[in-house]
């Protein structure tokens, strides 16, 4: 057999939270192994220069610096694929970009503001040209597994282009908004099996938005559910304020 | 057939016998609200659900299924036809009406097997509702309150009794050897007929209009503003065609494990409420709006399946309504659809279109 | 001999494919390959022109495929043209010869050809659309005499996009075919035509009363040439279209294909304009 495709995981701005699913995911599926081989783990560049076949990149770019990097590994790598939230999204470290950014940092950093470089926390595809997405916050471990699978055979990972209700329907779960809570599936991507509200919550919006989603209407919905403008403000930051201020500029 | 008592003490006796040959599913409370669940024990069922989240056309074609498993390397292929003999307890009249329009379905042209072993080893229980479910349905509108002939046993409530119509010989196995039920008395004919009286003026007729108007009035419906003002509200979420008893669109994907081979081919549930429901290569979309998608989903509902199959595609459930949060509902739909008619509005702007 | 469907319908599902094998692989363009498809001994595809297949890569997924040889031409093995745009048509392109598929069908009901016999026949392909039509082309070449004229107008977007340049450059040859051909952007070496395929029109005459038009083309391309077809007073029953819908599962079952109360995949996708003209949603 000709050599194992060669996987490297990168990591940026992110809790890894989804790099500790992987090592999951690997103790689950341990052929995964006999089908790729792993060269880099939690190392943020390598010097050697060596080149894969795929570059999981967790985390956002956070700050100038990680631009060159993240620019080193698009160029080693056949295919980039953004691994979680914080690589697909931004992540939760985005929900200050709404923020004037010399406010965040100094809010964070206090006097000491301009020691730190930072700037808005942003999809790696805003620096560099992302193949595939495997969303969510953290990412789901059969969806890693199957994403490793299609890619493969070759092809681009499946994704469901369903909204959230698609799956939570199809498990039979009793609405969350019918037991006095709010929740983003109606404008969320599938894919996690409905999880949050399969154990009684609503929906936090980490797998990013559908195509088109009508957010005037979910704003609508969660307001006649109770929530301030300020509350849904919030709901619709938590994950999502990229891809909103993204809505936002293009009307 | 024929027709029995079976006082209601001896439910739980009978769905245990029915358990000892089949699997036994039938409404259960989860979380307020009710699903169709296998029965382990006869305390879980209650027959007296309003209406259940999921239609129990889930085990007639359910949300997931295999087709078949293959192996890409030696081109083997097996097809996976599951069947299990089941009892349906419970099933509602719409629910019953809406079966009857899956049937016709999958056996209109090509017969699709798998629907079909389902359906072929499942006996149906179905059960006279003698009030309202809920706020949204309509059925007495639709005229599904009263139980199509596909029923195997059919049930009424009589209070302390059921009278259980025999409706074929799949029901009649169901109550074979079965002892604690017995020939009505005229006692027991006096009180079906004043159930029965009594249930009707319990329903209202909730459209405005005679249901066979309704294809006709779709057909005028067309270029309707009505379309554009529910696509700004609609959340394109789905669940309004989920929970319908009579969709059946699905979606079909491969999956291997990580040899590459070994895999099966899987249909789910899908729904032309999405936005890339009808989306071809190249990116044309033919519904490429939400008011376009509720448009298809009405038209389907209240015209399409007659001129296809014979039969209207909406039994009044009101599932989709009680699911929809942004309130989109079959029976507002209609109603100012006819609204707008009567002023004319339909026809003007179908002219100016 | 039995047909492909017939083994189809005899499986215990009518989503199982029929596996068979790759014999021949041929570069059309940069996006568009010819596969030559043998059937399993002793099977026949007896289909129509405008009927296509469901193709299978195990593992990967289904899609429906235009069957583009021609019915006298689809002895023991037949041809189609993929477009590589997605998972399953990427999957076929990365196929050698020798390489096996799954097949279902034929499904569809095709075009009404013996309806044509007689008659002056207009083919309106553009793009990919003239890998479905070429079956229904290529029928009635081989049985040039039962038809009047055959006109061709191709039309692609770029000289580099042009389908089957053999076979043109034949039927360019011949003097019982009218062909004009013209692309929407030409590059340094292009002579020919330049413009939309309705700017071909004009170099045609059109006897109305005896003439079938047959369109198979994008979905933007359809009412344009409609708008001409008619303008030039050929019958609404006598023009003809193939749809492109999603697709499924090609058997009425999975609504993707729908339009209005119709199956695509059953009643179609060839429809003449009058059978459709009524539908809102079908061009
Ligand atoms: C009757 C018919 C005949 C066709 N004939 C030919 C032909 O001769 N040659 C050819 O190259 N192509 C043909 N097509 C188009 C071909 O079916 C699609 O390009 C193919 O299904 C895309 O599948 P994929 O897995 O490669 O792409 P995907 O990765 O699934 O998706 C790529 C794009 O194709 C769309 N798509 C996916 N599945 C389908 C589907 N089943 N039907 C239509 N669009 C789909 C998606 O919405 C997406 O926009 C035909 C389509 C139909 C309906
Ligand atoms: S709980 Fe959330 S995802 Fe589930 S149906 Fe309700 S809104 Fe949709
Ligand atoms: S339910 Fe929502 S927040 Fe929860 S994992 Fe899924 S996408 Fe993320
Ligand atoms: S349930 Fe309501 S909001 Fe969701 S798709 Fe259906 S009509 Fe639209
Ligand atoms: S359209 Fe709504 S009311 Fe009608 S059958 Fe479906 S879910 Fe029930
Ligand atoms: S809609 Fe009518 S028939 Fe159906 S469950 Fe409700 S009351 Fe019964
Ligand atoms: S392709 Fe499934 S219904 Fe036509």
């Amino acid at each position: 057999m000709s050599a194992k495709p060669k996987v490297a995981f990168f990591e940026f701005t992110s809790c890894e939270g989804c790099q500790l699913t992987v090592v999951d995911s690997l103790q689950d599926h341990p052929e995964l192994l006999d089908a790729v081989e792993i060269v880099q783990f939690r190392e943020a560049i390598s010097e050697k220069g060596e080149d894969y076949a795929i570059a999981f990149i967790e985390g956002s770019c956070s700050r100038p610096s990680d631009e060159p990097k993240l620019q080193a590994i698009r160029q080693q790598a056949a295919i980039v694929v953004a691994l979680g939230a914080c690589a697909h999204l931004g992540g939760i470290n985005a929900i200050r970009n709404r923020m004037p950014l010399q406010e965040v940092r100094e809010y964070v950093y206090g006097d000491r503001a301009e020691w730190f470089e930072t700037y808005e926390p942003r999809p790696i595809k805003d620096v560099i040209k992302v193949d595939a997405v495997i969303p969510g916050c953290p990412i789901d471990r059969r969806e890693f597994i199957k994403a490793v699978t299609h890619l493969l055979q070759g092809r681009m990972p499946f994704i469901p282009d369903q909204p959230l209700c698609m799956e939570c329907k199809l498990k039979e779960n009793i609405c969350v908004y019918t037991r006095g809570k709010v929740c983003l599936g109606p404008i969320t991507l599938a894919g996690c099996d409905a999880i949050c509200p399969t154990y009684g919550d609503g929906c936090e919006g980490c797998r990013g938005l559908i195509a088109n989603p009508n957010i005037e209407a979910m704003r609508q919905v969660m307001h006649e559910h109770g929530l301030t403008d300020e509350a849904i403000d919030a709901k619709l930051s938590m994950f999502l304020t990229n891809q909103i201020m993204a809505l936002e500029e293009a009307g | 057939m024929s027709f029995k008592i079976m006082p209601k003490a001896a439910l739980p006796d009978w769905v245990t016998w029915l358990k000892n040959r089949y699997r036994v599913v039938g409404p259960t409370a989860r979380q307020g609200q009710y699903v169709f669940a296998e029965i382990a024990s006869p305390d879980e069922l209650v027959l007296d659900y309003p209406t259940s989240v999921l239609p129990p056309k889930k085990y007639l074609l359910p949300q997931r299924e295999t087709l078949f498993t293959f192996d890409a390397q030696s081109m083997q292929m097996k097809a996976n036809i599951e069947w299990e003999p089941t009892v349906i307890l419970g099933v509602h009249t719409c629910d019953m009406h809406a079966i009857r329009l899956l049937d016709k379905v999958h056996a209109t042209g090509y017969t699709d097997q798998h629907y079909q072993a389902h359906r072929q080893h499942t006996t149906l229980v179905s059960i006279e509702c003698l009030s309202p479910c809920m706020e949204h349905s309509f059925c007495k509108s639709m005229g599904t309150l009263t139980v199509p002939e596909d029923y195997d046993l059919h049930l009424t409530d009589l209070g302390d009794s059921y009278g259980v119509d025999v409706g074929s010989e799949k029901g009649e196995a169901l109550l074979q050897g079965f002892t604690a039920i017995w020939d009505p008395t005229s006692e027991d004919y006096q009180r079906i007929n004043k159930v029965m009286a009594e249930k009707w003026p319990r329903f209202s007729y909730r459209l405005n209009f005679d249901v066979t108007e309704l294809p006709d009035l779709l057909a005028l419906s067309n270029n309707s503003s009505l379309w554009n003002e529910l696509g700004d509200i609609c959340l394109g979420c789905g669940q309004c065609t989920k929970v319908c008893p009579t969709c059946y669109c699905f979606d079909v994907r491969d999956e291997v494990d990580l040899s590459l081979t070994k895999g099966e081919r899987t249909r789910t549930w899908d729904s032309c409420q999405i936005d890339r429901f009808a989306t071809v290569a190249g990116g044309h979309n033919f519904r490429s709006t939400r008011a376009l998608r509720n448009r298809h989903r009405f038209m389907r509902k209240g015209k399409y399946h007659l001129e296809a199959y014979g039969l209207i595609g909406c039994v009044g459930c009101g599932r989709c309504a009680a699911a929809c949060l942004v309130h989109i509902t079959p029976v507002d739909t209609f109603n100012e659809l006819y609204r707008r008619h009567k002023k004319g509005e339909l026809l003007e702007e179908a002219k100016q279109a | 001999m039995t047909t492909l469907l017939k083994e189809t319908l005899k499986h215990s599902s009518i989503y199982l494919p029929t596996p068979a094998r790759i014999t021949a692989v041929k570069d059309l363009t940069a996006l568009e390959k010819l596969f030559t498809i043998e059937l399993p001994s002793g099977f026949s595809l007896n289909h129509r022109p405008g009927q296509f297949v469901q193709i299978s890569v195990l593992g990967v997924g289904e899609a429906p495929i235009s069957i583009s040889s021609s019915p006298s031409r689809s002895n023991g093995s037949f041809e189609v043209c993929v477009r590589r745009v997605g998972s399953v048509t990427n999957a076929m392109h990365a196929l050698k010869p020798g390489a096996m598929l799954g097949l279902r069908g034929p499904f569809g009901r095709g075009f009404p050809v013996e309806r044509f016999r007689g008659k002056d026949i207009l083919f309106v392909p553009g793009g990919l659309g003239l890998a479905p039509l070429r079956s229904l082309i290529n029928e009635v070449l081989d049985e040039r005499g039962k038809y009047g004229r055959v006109i061709i107008l191709y039309g692609t977007r770029t000289p580099a996009d042009i389908l089957f340049r053999d076979e043109i450059a034949q039927w360019q040859q011949r003097t019982d075919i009218e062909f004009h051909m013209t692309v929407d952007r030409p590059d340094e070496s292009w002579t020919g035509n330049v413009g939309v395929i309705t700017t071909l029109f004009p170099k045609i005459q059109i006897h109305p009363r005896n003439m079938v038009a047959v369109v198979v083309g994008p979905p933007v391309m359809y009412r344009f040439v409609l708008m001409e077809l008619l303008g030039k007073g050929i019958a609404e029953g006598n023009i003809w279209f193939s749809f492109e819908r999603h697709m499924k599962c090609g058997v009425g079952k999975c609504g993707h294909c729908q339009m209005h109360h119709i199956y695509t995949c059953q009643d179609g996708p060839s429809f003449s304009y009058a059978e459709i003209k009524h539908l809102e949603e079908a061009l």
